[in-house]
């Protein structure tokens, strides 16, 4: 049984959408509910959560950013850059938190106190571009975990896998030109799926030429289009890349039964997704990977999903 | 959607063998500037363009103005000399989205359309998608599609604009199409927005309903003509 972290905070709960936002803290409060139901709790090393330092998050966003971000929250506006961003008064310090607790997951797991982590936050992190809030995401947690990576512990090969159903366009842009971090994202077609990229032609640039990889699905697809891809497209992609930590943006939302995207992904079709993730890392990585909450919006889903998804990890 | 649904069929292809200037009448005569270059088993391994047999040929013959004598002496040039080989090509099932998106990348004219075990099985040119396109606006910005179907009487649009305004939603483009079911029409809303799924269940609650995406296809939008 390996040594599997596990990132809540109820302080995550605390950056408050509005009443009709479908990134809620609800989701997080299923994902828990769902891991503590099957048992697992017990098995699972908490990781606690803390403010990031300031450094690491501008080792990604601007420092302009950040202030707006602070500004504009404090003063008690209720979006930032767009409509989709809901926050509170709470929200910046929450997304701090998040970044904080997911740098600590890192920390433990280079320091061997951990084999692998899941970390359940709020707010998600994958669409924020360096100097822009988008689709309910402030920070991009994983990418400030990919340079915290970088720079305190000199790993010079990072892959990111983003099974989210939406293109994560902050995190493809930040490294687009890093050939030291390898992007691999598959999801719902951009041409009916926000945010419109993550076209199979977006391979990144300059030095990073190559280290990005798109594989937009079309609506409908299940299990067996995704199982495709992975063995034919992704796992072949990192082979000659071997990356010494893998960082996992999880979505749950290519489920079947999640109605923000139109993908037929099942439960048992995301299972199958987490261990081959987890094969790759025991096969590169020394078994080094951080799962990273992003989106997933099925109440009812997310504890099955979530339990799942840890258990995978306990069991590499 | 589709490149399938766009493509031209009929392609007339050469083979790398054939005479550079037989590729050139052909062009001529068909009023096209790409031929596909084929093998026995009809997959794809090169492309020739008009651009290519200018760069081949001198002004007076790539002008097709030479006597026969002249031609003669080019005859021998076949077209896998000055064909591109292993062309950027595009799958049927890719997107317009994507051909529109790939042309500006490539700088090229035309993709010949290969399936996965690279048979050729159509081309697609700049002309096509601009065709494909009069009708369609604005992918720059992040935002989702939706399709909402309704029935055709006076009123409908406004009622999904309003639902969309409720949700302080803004729209990058409405386009409204003809649905292959009679009295139905097709409402494309390109929201500019991640967050659809209480449009979606407002939508529906009023008794509309949201299409599958992959039951949109280009044919069922109105003819240009």
């Amino acid at each position: 049984m390996k040594r599997t972290g596990f990132l809540y905070d109820q302080r995550y709960l605390l950056h408050d959408t509005g009443p009709y936002h479908p990134e809620r803290a609800e989701r997080l409060q299923a994902i828990y509910q769902g891991i503590e139901e099957a048992g697992l709790l017990p098995r699972l090393v908490r990781i606690n959560a803390r403010p990031a330092e300031m450094k690491w998050v501008e080792a990604v966003h601007a420092e302009t950013y950040i202030r707006r971000f602070e500004e504009v929250c404090l003063s008690g506006h209720r979006t930032l850059d767009c409509e989709d961003n809901q926050m509170c008064r709470e929200t910046y310090e929450t997304a701090f938190l998040a970044v904080g607790g997911v740098l600590e997951a890192g920390r433990m797991i280079m320091a061997g106190e951990l084999d692998n982590a899941f970390c359940a936050v709020r707010p998600p992190g994958h669409h924020a571009e360096t100097a822009e809030a988008m689709g309910f995401c402030y920070f991009n947690n994983v990418a400030i975990l990919a340079r915290y990576l970088q720079k305190e512990w000199n790993i010079k090969h990072i892959g990111i896998i983003d099974f989210d159903v939406h293109h994560g366009n902050g995190t493809q842009h930040i490294f687009e030109k890093d050939p030291s971090v390898f992007y691999y994202s598959i999801h719902q077609h951009p041409s009916f799926a926000y945010p419109g990229t993550g076209r199979e032609f977006e391979q990144g640039s300059g030095d990073g030429y190559g280290f990005t990889k798109n594989s937009p699905m079309l609506p409908g697809q299940s299990d067996e289009e995704y199982q495709r891809i992975i063995e034919q497209d992704m796992l072949p992609a990192f082979e000659p890349f071997a990356p010494e930590v893998i960082i996992v943006s999880t979505g749950f939302d290519a489920h079947k039964d999640d109605d923000m995207a139109d993908m037929r992904l099942t439960t048992e079709g995301f299972a199958w997704i987490m261990r081959e993730i987890v094969k790759l890392a025991e096969h590169h990585s020394n078994g080094r990977l951080i799962s990273v909450l992003e989106g997933g919006y099925a109440l009812d889903r997310l504890p099955e999903l979530a339990a799942d998804h840890v258990r995978i990890l306990l069991e590499a | 959607m589709f490149v399938s649904r766009s493509m031209n069929e009929k392609v007339i292809t050469v083979a790398k063998e054939t005479a550079l200037l037989e590729a050139q009448d052909l062009m001529n005569e068909h009023n096209i500037r790409h031929l596909p270059v084929v093998d026995a088993d009809n997959c794809l391994v090169g492309i020739v363009t008009d651009r290519d047999i200018r760069s081949a040929l001198p002004h007076n013959l790539a002008k097709g103005k030479a006597d026969p004598q002249e031609r003669k002496k080019y005859a021998h040039i076949k077209v896998e000399e000055y064909m591109t080989a292993k062309p950027a090509t595009i799958s049927p099932e890719h997107t317009l989205q994507d051909a529109l998106l790939m042309f500006q990348k490539k700088q090229v004219g035309a993709f010949p359309v290969v399936d996965r075990d690279n048979r050729l099985k159509g081309i697609i040119s700049v002309r096509d998608l601009l065709r494909a396109f009069v009708n369609v606006l604005g992918i720059g910005e992040p935002g989702t599609l939706l399709c909402v179907l309704v029935e055709e009487k006076v009123g409908q649009l406004k009622r999904i604009v309003d639902v969309i305004t409720e949700e302080k939603i803004s729209c990058g483009s409405v386009l409204v199409a003809r649905y292959f079911e009679k009295n139905k029409r097709a409402v494309f809303t390109y929201l500019l927005t991640n967050n659809v799924m209480r449009v979606k269940q407002k939508l529906r609650d009023l008794g509309f309903e949201i299409l599958d995406p992959m039951q949109w296809y280009m044919d069922q939008l109105p003819k240009a003509e």
